[in-house]
């Protein structure tokens, strides 16, 4: 009863408006493992390519650039896009706490901008700087990803838990304690429980590649290089992330109950709370489908079976996630955590082969495993962030601004047709990318081929020779044994 | 205390707009003549140039813009939804326009010749009329005074197309038309071309782009003044501020910087035409900044109105001297870099590009 009421006083903006910023925000966040850790990878592997004059180490890097510049390209504009439609979607939480939502953002604009500027010097670098200093310069680029992060999980843990004002007599918020805005309850969980999610995702992800090739049966030291060095990162992380997972858990327990109920499914308020695996959360508050395992749920919230969690139906209906978006938070928790547990899994497969007879493990079925390891991560990564936002439904301000208050007042159709016309370009750019690095691929394949039949003298040569003084046209760097134009690659 | 905060966050918005407007302006300039060279067959050796000119700071000058944004919901939280609640389709047409310009900015670097490489090149070059054009209209509504302080006071068409806003969009062509060309003729006498031989030598690509240099120098001193006129007819005391007030130091500024560029253009004297041409593109912008203060909505809202919390104020300073400090050095050694030609496409090492160059 109450529901249809504050359905029916939404403006009809806010489906179109919930959905496109889903849409983008989805789309966006694909990209930032990559943009926030490749660097650091491909630092890795250009320092190891340095230290054991290793030419394949050096190869891998600065193909990894190549990407790294196209993906970069991407997430810096679908990243522009969302903080434009901020303003486009969301004008009255921008004008009511613009201010506080913002200070996140000034630390991520300017880590942003160093991240630009050393991505640009870093990778249109290779050719011409001294091979030690761009490795030097390179060293800029991780720490600045994380700082970013910081700043936009700072701003976003801000709306789950915001700290730090009090509302004035006209809805504005003073006494406002800017650290306090920033070091929220939330940020310490949420930042690291993503951070963690970056690492693993970008090593799972640039591991697949190469764990696809393993499969195939291409097992060079190229490959097993391209698998080794960010699969170990991964498969380091993944027991962590494990362990930080849990307490962020608790921590959503204590700090947005009902995000809790919702990831838990909980009705009812009780002690002795089953912990329901799967499952389907009914209008009449029952659940059909699911594994129910007794006590499991307050025993992990507050390590006690009599730990008391709250339900759904404790929250006036206009507070709290729908029974529908609540399927959706519990389906998308479930995964999730599915999913780190089988990344824990394959790590340890991969530790107890390395144990046993430091090498790769040999079964096919582990690289089978790792092929999907990327795709996986990034699922997970989504179904985290879908936890997160739908959890705080109907808010976007949590307990201070509900979504429909925040959203702009226009015809639903405008909405609708921007969207529309964003599916279409993400669609194209989408289509574009994937080409891109398939084609890349392929190319690399042939420059590879080609080069087995005639084996160095490549050394050194990632670098290029660096012809101080121009002009030089003809002696700039061909591939030595590559030739020609059209061939030879970052390899040459 | 607080007010000068406030004045001091302003000026820190005005500055992210006017760089922007020179910096990621000098980008959609090379945009626009990209598209302007026509089919993909005309003149490979200009596109090279772009490309190359383009590549490795275009991602950094675009930052500003994200840059210009936080500053201004964070600093001016009312502004920023009053501009959006009026001014909504404009900033998607530019976003649009935005991300298909960047997204096949890259693209086209890494596909391959034919029909791929065709398209992304006409997209990037309409995308690059297309932001800029939006974004300056969008000033020019705040400007004629068509955005209400907290929402919309006129229809939306009207807001968002008006006699000043599309004449602040024309001036935002031929200004980044301009820079565009100043800077690639910079670039031009530094460009080394890769290896196989050249069709276009490099004192053609110089002669090519120093034309069109003092040809859009000159269109926009001419467009200026025509959009003055139109915004005098429609917001005087705007105008008065930049003729008669705050923003008429700089005005001089803009027009003579911009003619001394054409001057030099025209006798080929290749001395300080990048700095004046920086500094002419960004005192249009500082103009029309000052003649409106306190005014960040004219007749409206003023800064200290729009301010958001105080604290608030000071973060977004301290944050900014900060990252002023890691940010200016670390741009400074990109152009530097840039200008010195150390910088190419890590694709580069052996003609693995197999597009139109």
């Amino acid at each position: 009863m109450t529901t249809t009421i504050v359905l029916a006083a939404q403006p009809a903006a806010v489906l179109p408006s919930r959905e496109q910023m889903a849409f983008t925000l989805a789309y966006h966040i694909i990209l930032v493992p990559l943009g926030v850790v490749f660097p650091l990878i491909t630092v890795v592997m250009e320092g190891i390519g340095l230290r054991w004059r290793d030419p394949v180490a050096l190869k891998l890097a600065r193909r990894w650039s190549v990407v790294m510049a196209v993906q970069f390209a991407v997430g810096a504009v679908t990243g522009t896009i969302l903080s434009f439609e901020f303003g486009i979607l969301w004008p009255r939480m921008m004008g009511r706490f613009g201010d506080l939502f913002g200070i996140g953002f000034g630390i991520e604009a300017w880590a942003f901008f160093l991240e630009a500027i050393f991505i640009g010097i870093y990778l249109y670098g290779w050719n011409r700087l001294p091979p030690r200093l761009h490795f030097g310069l390179g060293w800029v680029l991780p720490p600045a990803g994380v700082l970013g992060t910081f700043g936009v999980i700072a701003a976003n843990s801000w709306m789950n838990t915001p700290t730090g004002f009090r509302l004035g007599p006209d809805g504005r918020p003073v006494d406002v304690n800017a650290l306090t805005v920033i070091f929220t309850p939330a940020l310490g969980y949420e930042f690291w429980h993503f951070m963690l999610a970056l690492y693993m995702t970008a090593g799972f992800m640039v591991a697949s590649v190469y764990a696809v090739g393993w499969v195939r049966g291409r097992r060079d030291r190229y490959h097993r290089l391209g698998f080794t060095v960010p699969f170990t990162i991964g498969a380091v992380l993944a027991p962590v992330q494990l362990v930080v997972g849990d307490i962020a858990t608790r921590a959503v327990f204590r700090d947005q109950p009902a995000k809790f109920a919702a990831m838990e499914i909980t009705w009812v308020t009780r002690s002795h709370n089953p912990e329901v695996v799967a499952g389907i959360l009914t209008a009449d508050g029952r659940t059909h489908l699911g594994l129910s395992i007794p006590s499991l749920d307050s025993l992990l919230a507050g390590f006690s079976p009599t730990t008391v969690v709250r339900g759904l139906s404790s929250f006036p209906d206009s507070t709290r996630p729908s029974v529908l978006d609540a399927n959706f938070v519990h389906l998308a928790f479930d995964v999730m955590v599915g999913l780190g547990v089988v990344a824990v899994l394959l790590a340890a497969w991969y530790a107890a082969a390395w144990v046993r007879h430091r090498d790769l493990p040999r079964s096919r079925w582990f690289f089978v495993g790792a092929s999907l390891a990327g795709v996986g991560s990034y699922l997970a990564v989504e179904c985290g962030w879908i936890t997160t936002e739908v959890g705080r439904q109907p808010w976007i301000v949590y307990g201070f601004m509900l979504v429909a208050e925040a959203v702009n007042p226009v015809d639903p159709r405008f909405i609708w047709a921007m969207f529309a016309a964003l599916l279409v370009v993400y669609a194209v750019i989408a289509f574009f990318f994937i080409t891109l690095l398939l084609r890349l691929s392929a190319r690399w394949r042939r420059d590879d081929e080609a080069h087995i039949a005639e084996p160095p003298p490549e050394v050194g040569s990632p670098y290029g020779p660096r012809p101080r003084t121009f002009p030089a046209p003809p002696a700039s760097p061909l591939p030595p044994g590559g030739g020609g134009p059209g061939a030879g690659g970052p390899a040459g | 205390m607080t007010a000068a905060v406030d004045d001091l966050v302003a000026g820190v918005l005005l500055l992210a707009v006017a760089v922007y407007s020179t910096a990621g302006g000098t980008d959609y300039g090379a945009g626009i003549w990209d598209l302007l060279i026509g089919g993909p067959r005309r003149h490979p050796r200009v596109r090279a140039l772009i490309d190359h000119a383009m590549a490795p700071v275009w991602e950094a000058n675009n930052v500003w813009l994200v840059f210009a944004a936080v500053v201004a919901w964070t600093g001016f939280p009312i502004l920023f939804q009053s501009v959006f609640l009026s001014l909504y389709p404009l900033f998607t047409l530019a976003l649009l326009a935005l991300i298909l310009r960047g997204a096949f900015f890259a693209f086209r670097k890494v596909a391959a010749a034919g029909r791929a490489h065709m398209v992304a090149t006409l997209v990037f070059g309409a995308a690059s009329v297309l932001a800029p054009f939006c974004f300056a209209a969008a000033l020019g509504a705040v400007a004629s005074g068509r955005v209400g302080a907290g929402g919309p006071v006129v229809p939306l068409w009207q807001a968002c197309l008006n006699p000043t806003s599309v004449m602040f969009g024309v001036v935002a062509l031929a200004a980044t038309a301009f820079s565009g060309a100043s800077f690639l003729v910079g670039d031009a006498r530094r460009y080394v071309p890769p290896s196989p031989a050249p069709p276009m030598p490099r004192e053609d690509l110089v002669e090519y782009f120093r034309r069109r240099a003092v040809a859009a120098a000159l269109a926009t001193v001419v467009v200026g003044g025509v959009a003055l006129a139109v915004l005098g007819a429609e917001s005087p005391a705007v105008v008065r501020g930049m003729v008669a007030g705050p923003g008429l130091p700089f005005a001089i500024v803009a027009v003579v910087a911009t003619l001394a560029v054409a001057v030099l253009m025209w006798r080929r004297v290749y001395l300080w035409f990048r700095v004046l041409t920086v500094v002419g593109v960004g005192s249009f912008v500082f103009a029309w900044g000052f003649g409106q203060s306190p005014y960040l909505l004219p007749g409206r809202l003023t800064i200290e109105q729009a301010a958001g919390a105080p604290t608030v104020q000071l973060t977004v300073l301290v944050i900014t001297l900060v990252a002023l400090v890691l940010v200016v050095p670390s741009l400074a050694l990109l152009y530097v870099l840039d200008q010195r030609n150390d910088l190419e496409s890590p694709d580069d090492g052996g003609g693995a590009s197999p597009t139109g160059r």
